[in-house]
């Protein structure tokens, strides 16, 4: 797949449902959120698509079409569709002419506030409040990216179809969050949350190192020698893991 | 029962080296895969023997053998007073020395069927030459290697895919499953007069696997298809070499290789290694233009050279095999003792274990840490190397530690 492709598969299948952290995380956003009722739908033809949807004060995100958004946005290509996640796109409205409005507003102020957990300063981290949100989006985020290069990035694939098949945990000391990345015959899945029986075990000392790991800020073979992040189990999956995960700014740009 | 050794000075020399050092430690003897790193030693500061003792003074009887490299014994007199000679000599000329030759005269003489010698430093130096010797023999440019085959960190020899490989440097190489002749006469169907060579280990030892011995008949069937297909049969065996058999692998397992690609065990330690090739490879490896700043070091050559003599005189490979099989079976004893399955798998003078157990190989990890921490340096990962220099004493003691580090695991959850 070319760069546009996997860019706009890791834009909807990666990047957007951090609205549901959001929403649920972040009492600005969930104060923006608190009544709205709106299921938006983002296609490509013959492309990728997901829909957000928002209700009962949640968000709601998923992979594909709904089968009754109330806005309906269509973009020529995966170009086109990036160039919205870059705020220099506009797409084309298909359906909900009189939500345009609110397009242009409220889930335009929403999105802006994912950006500002997604894009983290030094000085913004020194917030605990921040680091946290900031750090269960960016794991989430790197655990649905590692799901979808896996399946499209040629880099990515080309190690995945080594992997051993199993669970594989990355969990954050002491209590979570955590994430689960299912390998099967080379594809990998994402959930949240952790299996009771993995088979390799990726474990983070505490939110400060998870996110220094995960933004790429050490180096991880040195922070596993020092203990800060501990490996267990099939360490060919971790490895395989670290492999994708680095191929993530490839194409997303912190 | 013993105390747990502390590593409070590795650690501390670690965070110093991590300031300097990518990785802090880099490549095979990075701590990342000794899994838990906290029960492992990190610096070595001496070693004699089939031990060595680590910076924070705790002894270990060593089943890594460096890697391979140490095969006599750490320290042993015989290779490093021909080393230390040979140094007063000279090491690093503008000329080469008389050593070389006749170096590669004992080689010829030692490694079956193998009619001349080229020296390196490490064993990617000399599979790197044979995948070029054999592309200027053939003209062809596709290499068939075995999935999970190990043989170096150039490029080609790792897949896309990995940091720093791009799609090129593995696009001529063709990886197929280990014992499956039929794959390769797939290849060699698809690829019909494209395939310079054929490169694997005398036996399949991958890491985080069990390791796999030829079926019978393997290494004959992928002879005669080589020489059918006028493919250039190379064997890799840095790792196994001089350990099984003086004579090469290739001579234990009864084939005819074009080339051999030899080091860890060829000098004790001194840095050198070698290909090895019959006549009809000679003039190819001549045209191929290959050297490095120190492959003509005097000093690595006469340790070879005492190697090989020492390794013939004590029949290295025959002491290795009795050690290996004695710890195998007391392994697998003492782990039945307490209710464990312990599998050992490849040869047993570089044996491959796993608790079978616990397939996410947790259990055996902990153990292997709990082995290393009372003084049996143990990896979890990769196969371990049998030496000349273990003794009866470092088998007793070594099954004592493992009997006690199974007591500490216990009944583990992971064990179903």
């Amino acid at each position: 797949m070319n760069h546009d492709t996997v860019l706009a598969q890791l834009n909807l299948y990666a990047v957007l449902p951090n609205l549901e952290d959001l929403v649920r995380r972040d009492a600005t956003a969930a104060a923006m959120a608190k009544s709205w009722n709106i299921c938006i739908q983002f296609a490509v033809p013959k492309g990728p698509a997901a829909f957000v949807r928002f209700a009962n004060g949640a968000c709601e995100t998923g992979a594909g079409k709904h089968p009754s958004p109330d806005v309906r946005l269509m973009f020529v290509s995966c170009r086109h569709l990036n160039a919205m996640f870059e705020n220099k796109g506009i797409p084309i409205p298909l359906k909900g002419f009189t939500k345009l409005p609110f397009m242009a507003k409220e889930f335009s102020a929403i999105t802006k506030r994912m950006e500002y957990f997604l894009k983290p300063t030094d000085d913004l981290l020194q917030d605990p409040d921040y680091a946290t949100v900031n750090t269960l989006m960016t794991l989430h985020t790197a655990g649905r990216a590692v799901a979808v290069l896996s399946g499209t990035d040629a880099q990515s694939k080309a190690v995945a179809g080594a992997m051993p098949d199993g669970p594989m945990v990355m969990k954050i000391l002491p209590d979570g969050p955590a994430i689960t990345l299912t390998v099967t015959k080379g594809k990998i899945t994402m959930e949240k949350g952790e299996h009771d029986r993995p088979a390799a075990l990726l474990l983070m000392k505490n939110l400060a190192t998870a996110n220094r790991l995960l933004n790429q800020k050490i180096d991880p073979f040195t922070a596993i020698a020092l203990g800060d992040v501990k490996i267990q189990g099939q360490i060919p999956m971790i490895d395989t893991v670290d492999l994708i995960l680095d191929r993530i700014p490839h194409y997303l740009q912190p | 029962m013993t105390t747990p050794y502390t590593y409070e000075n590795s650690r501390r020399l670690f965070e110093k080296a991590a300031g300097v050092i990518p990785c802090g430690i880099y490549g095979h003897f990075s701590p990342a895969p000794l899994v838990p790193p906290e029960h492992y030693p990190f610096f070595a500061q001496q070693a004699s023997g089939a031990r060595f003792t680590d910076i924070d003074g705790n002894e270990f009887i060593d089943y890594m053998c460096a890697y391979g490299p140490m095969v006599l014994g750490y320290n042993y007199e015989p290779v490093d007073r021909a080393a230390l000679a040979q140094l007063e000599k000279g090491n690093c000329l503008s000329c080469p020395g008389p050593v070389m030759v006749e170096l590669v005269e004992k080689l010829v003489n030692t490694v079956a069927q193998m009619d001349w010698a080229f020296f390196a430093k490490n064993g990617n130096d000399v599979t790197s030459y044979a995948l070029m010797v054999a592309r200027h023999a053939t003209g062809r440019k596709k290499i068939v290697a075995i999935r999970g085959g190990y043989h170096g960190t150039a490029p080609w020899a790792q897949t896309f895919g990995h940091h720093g490989v791009t799609e090129e440097d593995a696009a001529q190489m063709v990886r197929i499953p280990w014992n499956d002749t039929a794959a390769f006469e797939a290849v060699l169907e698809q690829y019909p007069g494209q395939v310079a060579g054929f490169i694997a280990t005398p036996y399949h030892h991958p890491v985080f696997a069990d390791n796999e011995l030829p079926a019978q008949g393997y290494w004959q069937k992928i002879e005669a298809l080589c020489r059918r297909h006028g493919v250039v049969l190379i064997v890799d065996d840095i790792r196994c070499g001089f350990r099984l058999d003086l004579s090469g692998s290739h001579a234990y397992f009864g084939f005819t290789p074009d080339l051999v690609c030899f080091c860890k065990a060829i000098g004790n330690g001194y840095p050198i290694s070698a290909l090895m090739g019959t006549e009809a490879m000679k003039s190819a490896a001549a045209k191929v233009f290959y050297t490095g700043s120190y492959w003509f070091s005097a000093v690595p050559m006469a340790a070879a050279i005492a190697t090989l003599d020492e390794m013939a005189r004590i029949n290295a490979a025959a002491a290795m095999l009795a050690y290996g099989e004695k710890l195998r079976d007391g392994l697998v004893e003492t782990a039945r003792r307490h209710g464990y399955n312990l599998k050992v798998s490849g040869h047993p003078s570089m044996p491959y274990l796993r608790i079978t157990d616990d397939p996410t190989l947790m259990l055996h990890q902990q153990w292997c840490g709990e082995c290393t921490r009372r003084g049996a340096f143990f990896t979890s990962h990769h196969n371990w190397f049998v030496s000349a220099a273990h003794t009866e004493e470092d088998l007793a003691r070594t099954l004592e530690i493992a009997d006690e580090a199974f007591a500490v695991i216990g009944d583990n959850p992971q064990k179903k």
